[in-house]
């Protein structure tokens, strides 16, 4: 058995490559770059509106997107892992479409509820408070 | 790994692993696809209840100081260098677990003492915000910033905020932890003596793992 | 050994079991030996005992709120000599009545259709059906154990609190269950059932883990996953859905833990309490998410719950019919099929909760989807008993009898499916019978036809036949008599949850049927009683198992000794040449899959 584990080792070190150095600030970079852009952009939007808040979202989301590919292909390796394996994790993860679409879909819905029935509630959003009286609790 | 794999191979035929991973990987591949499901659970929560208020506050506006500078605004500018710290640590751990595929006991030593240190100084920022923040008169149950819109804000913003980045930084401390007593393992030799270097590996997954939360996290609190 | 080939197998348990295979004196202590023993095996009877004892305190107090809606006017002052204020002049208290039902479902649940039975069928059956010495790790599988004890430690100590156990319903909905000023369960009691319920999730996840990296990585050679057992798939899906659903449920109860202490409104909005005339501060929050992240977890939970059992029953009817399994790569894919459906249909529990008629009708859609896998598992069954060989085994009378059960619960799943159907059957006596049938009493068909089946496996002795067929008789007749007078409550518009109905006109008049309902009740759980009698009876006098395989059956678990010690087999592990269903094959009865394929034999 110890020399099977040596084994292993030893068809670990074939396959160092890789591990290159490249690779990984490669995708540090791209790391950063989005980040940085996403930054910008939130950044732009907040002293001038320039863009459609929920287009702007969708950029975020595909930013976000991409940063997770990145981080989960090179960081955690998986890229590199045989194709089993990589569908054992992508193909439970595709559960999320359905839990978030639903639950956003529903959690809309109630806001939807309460505007319709809920005059108070509606009431109460549209009341402005100032911004000076933050610190204070709720405002009648 | 699929260039060291004989052509051919029956996966599945038993006898070895389908997947050509020790079970320890696999465990912790599926572990960190169930917690996964942990901060999904979180997250879809927070947009759910985002979608069902008329107004949120803008992060903008919240996350805005930055220590040391003082009372100059500079929105996001904190969280960038965060993110970057994370990131810049999830660096380090590859270095680290691919200095251990080259059984170079010196090079893994060095990068996780980076990658604690990078988790520690992530913990420090998040200290400080949390700090910050409270000072503003923020906590759970307490929310002193307005609706976007002027209106005044349910406590959910502020409660949503510590939870979630309370568990991850909860995880964040955990990952601090188990890199340490990696640390001390490499140092002891424990790893030079088995031959091989798996543990510092399936501590990196966990350590991305982290990471890639915040990644969402990040996004979910200040960008959208 | 043949898993040798698995790469990385860590030196030290491959070293450790080479030792024992070779009898050297390792020294074992009653403690390393009973109580924190890594061998599956024991685990396995750890969970299987836990998960009996959990099962007659559940079933008990399901014996006692039928004891109020039978005799609703009737005082038994025994009862208070036992509960105390709890039941006060013999009767008990709407508190308590809410308590017994809310630990009843909890219990039967979570901590005997989860624990008890995932429990001990993965820890006993994968490694002994996919030849391996042990699970992947022994350690983690400990573990898994002892936390499932410190969380029944948990919830047992909360029946033993002032303010009492939780009696918000098993499924802990918001606001009741946030609020400690508005129900004595909601104080400490609710503390006590979050608390052993994350114990429960982190058990079954340490557990789930093991399982699957166990049957993916450490079958013998020649044991391809279209060659193990449907039990093991069955498993394997359950672990799947395990370690995917229940983080959610944790992630819900945080959550709910926050609005109880820390003054957060996750779930809160524009509440009144009555019993204060206090108005909450709380606003914003939505109770109905609460239920959305329950039910993510609370419906692949019932898969949890069938699931294995379904797996059992299918090896159970092949072996004891003499037959193949009636479409194999049908029945996984059925599993399969019911593993996706179960985490797209959660908000089928919520069509009246204010959920979007829209959505609501998309889970329609998507609910009435499982009726097909179902539907081919049980013509699959159908038809593997079709001109079969049967022998009429205990275990082989319970499989048949989860068929009956799954059939009949399962059709009224199809009513409750529909949300318009369901605006009139919510919440009463129908949605209580269909559960109950569909997987409660079919889960413990499956669990009773694995234990008959395997116990010879576990003990090196056989269950007394005699208790075991008046054991099946009456649950199966008891079982009927129970939930089909129910579903006709239930039609009737019947509500559940209440504790006396003598005050409604339109229902009072189901009082004689209560009480025959209650009667049979009481006499299906002597019946168990009985069962349990058997089971510990027969550890030490049952009738001793003289060769290594009773059953006549194909699967890897009977080529080993009858009492296999730590690591399973003293020798190599066998190795496999064909599936675990050539039954009746070539003019054989069976052929063992350790069998290589012989150039005559005939394809199947």
């Amino acid at each position: 058995m110890a020399e099977h584990v040596h084994t292993a080792a030893a068809a670990q070190q074939d396959e160092s490559h890789s591990f290159s150095k490249k690779a990984i600030w490669r995708t540090f970079w791209i790391l950063l770059i989005i980040t940085v852009v996403e930054l910008a952009l939130a950044i732009i939007y907040y002293e001038s509106h320039f863009l459609n808040k929920h287009f702007l979202n969708g950029i975020f989301i595909i930013g976000t997107l991409a940063k997770a590919f990145f981080i989960i292909a090179e960081f955690m390796h998986l890229k590199y892992e045989i194709k089993n394996l990589i569908m054992s994790i992508a193909f439970p993860a595709m559960l999320f479409i359905w839990f978030l679409t639903a639950f956003l879909w529903d959690g809309n819905s109630y806001k939807n509820l309460r505007n319709r029935y809920d005059p108070h509630h509606v009431q109460r959003n549209n009341t402005i408070v100032a911004p000076q009286e933050g610190k204070k609790p709720g405002v009648e | 790994m699929a260039q060291s794999v004989p052509a051919g191979q029956k996966w599945w035929s038993g006898g070895h692993s389908p997947f050509h991973v020790e079970y320890g990987k696999l465990m912790m591949w599926y572990f960190l696809m169930s917690d996964a499901f942990t901060f999904g659970a979180f997250l879809i929560s927070y947009g759910t209840i985002r979608f069902a208020s008329n107004s949120w506050p803008d992060p903008n506006k919240v996350f805005n100081t930055f220590p040391v500078i003082g009372e100059m605004r500079m929105p996001l500018a904190f969280v960038s260098l965060m993110t970057f710290i994370l990131i810049m640590s999830s660096v380090t751990m590859v270095l680290a677990v691919g200095a251990g595929h080259n059984n170079d006991k010196k090079g893994v030593m060095k990068w996780m003492f980076f990658t604690i240190l990078g988790g520690l100084a992530f913990l420090g920022c998040q200290a400080w915000e949390w700090t910050h923040l409270h000072g503003e008169g923020a906590w759970w149950g307490r929310n002193p910033f307005m609706n976007i819109n002027g209106s005044q804000s349910s406590t959910n913003f502020t409660n949503f905020f510590f939870t979630i980045t309370g568990f991850h930084g909860f995880h964040v401390f955990s990952g601090v932890i188990i890199n340490i007593i990696m640390l001390i393992m490499t140092w002891r030799g424990v790893f030079e003596r088995r031959g091989h270097y798996l543990m510092i590996e399936k501590a990196g997954l966990y350590w991305h793992f982290v990471d890639l939360v915040w990644v969402f996290v990040f996004t979910s609190f200040y960008l959208l | 050994m043949s898993n040798e080939t698995t790469i990385h197998v860590p030196a030290e348990v491959v070293h450790e079991l080479h030792v024992e295979e070779h009898g050297a004196h390792h020294k074992e202590s009653f403690i390393t030996k009973y109580v924190f023993s890594q061998d599956h095996k024991m685990i396995c009877k750890q969970f299987l005992i836990t998960g009996i004892i959990w099962a007659i305190l559940g079933g008990l107090m399901s014996v006692l709120f039928r004891l109020q809606l039978g005799y609703p006017e009737a005082s038994f002052p025994i009862l208070e000599d036992i509960f105390g204020k709890w039941a006060k002049g013999g009767k008990f208290t709407p508190e308590a009545y809410y308590a017994l039902v809310t630990m009843h479902g909890t219990v039967l649940v979570f901590f005997v259709l989860t624990g008890g039975l995932s429990g001990t069928f993965a820890n006993f059956l994968i490694p002994l059906q996919i030849g391996a010495r042990d699970m992947a790790s022994p350690f983690l599988n400990m573990l898994s154990y002892w936390f499932f004890w410190l969380a029944s430690v948990v919830i047992l100590s909360s029946f033993f609190l002032e303010t009492g156990p939780a009696s918000g319903g098993w499924t802990v909905y918001p606001p009741l269950s946030a609020l400690g000023q508005v129900n004595e369960g909601s104080k400490a009691g609710m503390d006590f059932w979050i608390i052993g319920m994350a114990l429960f999730v982190v058990s079954s996840l340490l557990g789930g883990l093991n399982y699957i990296s166990t049957i993916l990585n450490m079958r013998t050679k020649g044991m391809s996953m279209t060659r193990v057992p449907l039990t093991i798939w069955a498993i394997l899906f359950t672990a799947v859905l395990g370690v995917l659903s229940f983080p959610v449920l944790l992630s819900g109860l945080i959550l709910l833990l926050f609005d109880r202490h820390a003054g957060t409104s996750f779930y809160l909005s524009d509440i009144f309490v009555a019993s204060t005339q206090t108005a909450l501060p709380n606003e914003g929050g939505s109770a109905i998410l609460f239920q959305h992240l329950f039910w993510f977890l609370g419906h692949p939970e019932v898969y949890i719950i069938i699931l294995p059992a379904m797996g059992l029953v299918s090896e159970v009817m092949a072996v004891n019919s003499r037959k193949p399994i009636f479409g194999y790569m049908a029945m996984v894919g059925s599993l399969f099929a019911i593993a996706i459906l179960a985490f797209l249909v959660w908000a089928h529990h919520m069509f009246v909760t204010g959920l979007n008629p829209f959505l609501g009708s998309v889970f329609v859609l998507l609910t009435l989807l499982i009726a097909v896998p179902s539907a081919i598992k049980v013509f699959n069954w159908l038809t593997t008993l079709w001109r079969g060989n049967i022998r009429f085994t205990p275990a082989m009378l319970f499989a048949i009898g989860f068929v009956s059960m799954f059939i009949s619960g399962g059709l009224t799943g199809i009513f409750l499916g529909n949300s318009t159907l369901d605006i009139h059957l919510h919440d009463t006596y129908f949605v209580v019978a269909h559960f109950h049938i569909v997987m409660g009493v079919s889960a413990f068909f499956g669990m009773f036809c694995g234990i008959y089946h395997w116990y010879p496996k576990m003990y090196g002795r056989y269950l007394n036949n005699t208790m075991a067929y008046i054991h099946f008789w009456i649950t199966l007749a008891g079982a009927y008599l129970i939930f089909w007078p129910l579903h006709y409550e239930g039609l009737a518009g019947v509500p559940r949850r209440y504790l006396d109905y003598s005050n409604w006109h339109a229902f009072k008049n189901f009082l004689e049927l209560n009480r025959f309902i209650s009667t049979v009740a009481m006499i299906v759980f002597a019946v168990q009683l009985m069962f349990v009698f058997n089971f510990f009876y027969s550890i030490f006098k049952g009738r001793k198992v003289v060769t290594p395989n009773p059953w006549g059956a194909n699967t890897l678990e009977w080529t080993a000794p009858i009492r296999p010690g730590h690591g399973n087999w003293p020798g190599e592990i066998p190795e496999v040449y064909r599936w675990a269903y050539d039954y009746g094959k070539d003019g054989r009865s069976f052929i063992p899959q350790t069998e290589p394929v012989s150039p005559q034999e005939s394809k199947h």
